[in-house]
């Protein structure tokens, strides 16, 4: 029976999303949201197990209430009829996710998903969300047209989406105890090892005796690593201890493996950031009519140039 | 230190999400609004990556959103100007109502 437990969640949510989605009075769209975010929160506890299984206690408080704010944003835009508060709830949806990412000690990214998203994209969305605004009917502005109100296949696409859920859960359950457990550090400290100056600096501050430059190991390492202890020695024979607290943190290692190991992708990345601007400005101009005469006016001066 | 347990958690809210995006994406008619399902659908996607890099101890997950992010912004920028010149045109953000797009 617990085997069948996940998938019943997932059905429930289904059926509350499906229910969700079609047109009714807000309050009770808000129910049927309000079970789904339920259902979810059922199988979210399903597959985790316990609040143990998080570092700390108020870690594991924390990832509940983000991921129960990303998802109840999540189904109330896609539930919404108005397409300006979809875009809004979209931004709870990217602050949700900004906090999940602290959680995983992703600083850079969720900081940079705040700017790029809720600020850079989402302001472009609103944009064309204010051009293009009209009601159905100039009477009542407060209607919405029909293609707002209706949805289009809703039993099939929820049907999809189940699918897509239960294989999901099915494997997240399953699975996966194979994988490594043991933290490494071998990438922090031999990133700290290219990093001269901040190495060299946070070295003499621990001890401003030692020796600098440390020794060069056979492998072309400086850093000793033996079981948690990393070390190194100096030239004189002194052995130094490095704590985990000069480690390289976590934006100075996103920053280093980007340029490091994907330097190619990080060129194309600007490549198409460069097309899609150009891409944009073509495809949105507007061809200007005009006539011999407002030629003239614009152009006059070029044209009498010429002429002389 | 992450157990499974908690990147199961993560892996489901990713999944949740990219769950949501796809079923929006197919329910909407409306082009903007489908093209905000698939910005949800490359958050849950976003989650999966950085949880599965913190679990590896690999950076390369947070290296991999950053394109994301990339790949999401000149989306945005290319789909949005192509809505505003099929609104111009059509007068409606009716996805259904651009079927018979032709010369």
């Amino acid at each position: 029976m617990d085997l069948f437990l996940p998938y019943i969640a997932c059905l429930i949510f289904s059926l509350a999303l499906f229910v969700a989605l079609r047109p009714a009075r807000l309050q009770v769209k808000a129910v049927f949201i309000v079970i789904g975010v339920a259902a979810a929160g059922w199988l979210l506890g399903l597959v985790i197990g316990s609040l143990s299984a998080f570092s700390s206690a108020s870690q594991g408080v924390f990832f509940i209430i983000f991921s129960l704010c990303a998802i109840a944003a999540a189904l109330r835009m896609v539930t919404h009829g108005k397409p300006v508060y979809s875009a809004l709830y979209f931004v709870l949806v990217v602050l949700a996710t900004a906090g999940l990412f602290l959680l995983l000690e992703a600083e850079f990214m969720a900081f940079a998903l705040v700017i790029v998203y809720a600020g850079a994209i989402l302001i472009t969305y609103m944009f064309v969300l204010m051009l293009s605004n009209q009601a159905a009917d100039p009477d009542q502005p407060n209607t919405q047209p029909a293609y707002d109100r209706l949805p289009r296949e809703p039993a099939a696409a929820v049907g999809v989406g189940f699918l897509l859920l239960c294989l999901v859960s099915g494997t997240v359950i399953g699975g996966g105890s194979a994988l490594p457990e043991n933290r490494t550090t071998w990438a922090e400290w031999s990133t700290l090892e290219h990093l001269e100056k901040q190495f060299k600096e946070s070295v003499l501050k621990l001890d401003s005796e030692f020796a600098w430059p440390p020794e060069i190991l056979e492998n072309g390492k400086i850093i000793h690593l033996e079981g948690d202890e990393a070390f190194i020695v100096s030239s004189n024979g002194q052995t130094l201890v490095l704590p985990d607290e000069i480690m390289p943190r976590n934006t100075q290692m996103v920053g280093w493996s980007l340029v490091n190991d994907f330097p190619v992708s990080l060129e194309l990345a600007g490549v198409i950031l460069l097309m899609a601007m150009f891409g944009a400005a073509i495809i949105a101009r507007r061809a200007i009519e005009m006539n011999e005469q407002e030629k003239n006016e614009v152009f006059g001066v070029e044209h009498k140039r010429h002429e002389s | 230190m992450m157990s499974f347990g908690a990147l199961s958690g993560y892996l489901l809210v990713s999944a949740l999400l990219l769950a949501i995006g796809l079923v929006g994406f197919l329910v909407r008619r409306n082009l903007i609004v489908m093209f905000l399902c698939t910005e949800l659908m490359f958050q849950g996607v976003a989650i999966a990556f950085i949880a599965m890099g913190k679990y590896l101890f690999d950076y390369s997950g947070q290296v991999m959103v950053i394109f994301v992010l990339t790949v999401a912004a000149a989306e945005a920028a290319l789909a949005l100007a192509l809505v505003v010149l099929l609104h111009r045109q059509s007068e409606t953000l009716d996805a259904d109502s651009f079927g018979e797009l032709h010369e």
